[in-house]
């Protein structure tokens, strides 16, 4: 009786060894607390019969801009034409490029900032978004 | 512990007697510390100076009107672009297309009882279209075409160059329908001595009036055979377009460059003297270069002559598998993926599992025209557990083959290089 408890013991424990070997590790049941934020579907905008086709508003999704001195020049002057996430979009670049981007938007594209901000604009762009100086 | 230890054996006899129980038993034991899974990180944020390593930009996804979620590169004006899996079929869901404006006052609602499609300048008799006489006046016309932007793939150029810094997935390929520019302007009668026909939309900019933050316009000379492809479409991909695609009508140039694709059409204009807005005379202009090739010093030099960007060179993508996981060896891949000319269509699509050292032919997919998406796809079982470089490269009908070599130039245009993606293949025993 005593030798048959054993038998099945031993069997027992082979078959879980086995099952490990045969059925693999694997690992089940993990999750992470904090993922990526969640995104809302949204309801269809199909309001009238009528004959206006409405989309509806688009969102902005505002960057975070390097504090320093110069960002209330940036917010009070680029951001009359775009977002600023085309200043956060860009890739590093010398301060010299940068320079030569504001001057650009003043030349080029009539952006009426007057000298003395430009130079604030482009020092802030120089200090927070070349190579050597961009955190993120 | 009498019990427990008898329930265990229990347990363990009866899971021994089922087998097929047994596959849920090893994930109940205990798991050691080092058998956790690896944690998921979101991609870092990428900004160079070094060329972005990610199949499309590394930014966040964002939802926008009648669009499933897309990579966000610009809020104001909107720049979001397409995920890489879309690209495994012909044609993009007007969903997932591409968006990228100019301006930043764009359409979000449009009155059809106000909205009209204005043909003038040089013309016997201007028109003013509305919706039902766009739709049914003209004998409509449909065409498969890439739309592409010109800076896709920007974020790829050593140096980095200012602009919207997109990956690979500014671009789109849909069925468009609508009426053929040739037919409106045939219906306007072009009066003789006109040179271009300029197009507008109803985006409108914040900066100063006869500057390019005011107003975008783009124009084709009236002698460009594209005229005749030309198509003012109300449809895309047999539905509306997406207001943030051009609702209610756009202009297909097959072929060419986005940047011609004008949005929520408004205004097609015949001009007698060369278009000289901002956006001819001094946007979208290629270095008039072999492949528009070009290096910094070349164009401080000033002598480097520039032309208005016009066709999209050749090129091809690997769309799965994309890296994201390991294949196991032997494991019989079939490797998917789409290309495209604005030269014509896809003669030959190559891929290479060994960085380009040998290749071999692809299956061509479906023909749906010359402009089209043309889907490939190679079938290829990894042997052995590595890294392997894949590689793709195209040859259109004019013979023209996707080069190994970057491209320069200031606007970040007419990257086409062969593309490549490394995949990990895994021990599978």
């Amino acid at each position: 009786m005593r030798a048959r408890k054993w038998y099945f013991a031993a069997v027992t424990g082979l078959s879980i060894l086995a099952a490990r070997v045969v059925y693999a590790d694997f690992r089940a049941g993990y999750y992470t607390p904090t993922g990526p934020e969640t995104i809302p579907q949204m309801l269809p905008n199909v309001a009238s019969t009528d004959a206006t086709y409405d989309a509806g508003q688009y969102p902005i999704y505002y960057p975070e801009l390097a504090a320093g001195d110069g960002k209330d020049d940036v917010e009070n002057n680029c951001e009359l034409c775009h977002s600023p996430r085309y200043i956060t979009m860009q890739p590093v670049m010398p301060a010299q490029a940068w320079s030569d981007e504001v001057n650009k938007m003043r030349k080029t594209f009539g952006a009426s900032i007057p000298d003395d901000t430009a130079q604030k604009i482009i020092q802030y762009l120089g200090s927070h978004y070349t190579p050597e100086t961009r955190k993120r | 512990m009498k019990t427990s230890r008898r329930n265990f054996i229990r347990t363990g006899v009866m899971a021994a007697a089922a087998a097929p129980a047994l596959a849920a038993w090893p994930a109940s034991l205990p798991k050691a510390a080092d058998q956790q899974p690896s944690d998921r990180q979101p991609a870092p944020e990428f900004t160079g100076p070094g060329a972005n390593p990610y199949w499309t930009s590394p930014g966040q996804f964002a939802t926008y009107p009648q669009k499933a979620p897309l990579i966000l590169l610009t809020d104001r004006p909107v720049q979001l672009e397409t995920p890489r899996p879309y690209f495994l079929s012909t044609f993009t869901p007007n969903e997932a297309f591409f968006v990228r404006w100019h301006l930043q006052t764009i359409p979000n609602a449009v009155d059809l009882k106000e909205w009209r499609l204005h043909v003038e300048g040089n013309v016997e008799r201007p028109l003013t279209l509305s919706f039902p006489e766009l739709v049914t006046r003209f004998k409509s016309a449909s065409v498969a075409a890439v739309n592409q932007c010109s800076g896709n793939s920007r974020s790829r150029l050593q140096p980095r160059v200012a602009g919207g810094q997109w990956g690979n997935g500014a671009m789109g390929n849909a069925a468009w329908t609508g009426a053929k520019l040739r037919d409106i302007l045939d219906a306007a009668g072009v009066k003789s001595g006109s040179v271009q026909v300029q197009f507008e939309g109803l985006d409108r900019g914040l900066g100063p009036k006869g500057y390019g933050s005011n107003r975008f316009m783009k124009s084709l000379d009236l002698t460009n055979p594209v005229i005749d492809e030309c198509l003012v479409a109300f449809a895309m991909n047999d539905e509306p377009l997406p207001m943030l695609n051009g609702f209610p009508a756009r202009l297909i140039v097959p072929g060419y460059f986005a940047t011609y694709w004008l949005k929520s059409l408004s205004s097609i204009r015949v001009l007698d003297t060369p278009d000289d807005n901002f956006w001819m005379k001094a946007a979208y202009r290629i270095p008039d270069t072999p492949r528009g090739n070009t290096t910094p010093d070349g164009m401080k030099s000033g002598k480097v002559a520039t032309v208005p960007i016009a066709k999209m060179p050749v090129r091809s993508f690997l769309i799965s598998p994309d890296g994201s996981m390991k294949i196991p060896a032997g494991f019989p891949l079939r490797l998917r993926g789409i290309a495209f000319s604005g030269y014509g269509g896809i003669k030959r699509v190559e891929a290479s599992t060994e960085n380009g050292a040998n290749w071999s032919e692809a299956r061509l997919g479906p023909d749906a025209g010359e402009y089209s998406f043309r889907t490939w796809s190679l079938d290829w079982t990894p042997k052995t557990a590595g890294r392997y470089q894949l590689a793709v490269r195209a040859t259109d009908t004019k013979g023209n083959v996707q080069p190994d070599e970057g491209v320069w130039n200031p606007g970040g245009y007419l990257w086409n290089k062969i593309e490549r993606q490394e995949i990990v293949v895994g021990e599978a025993s």
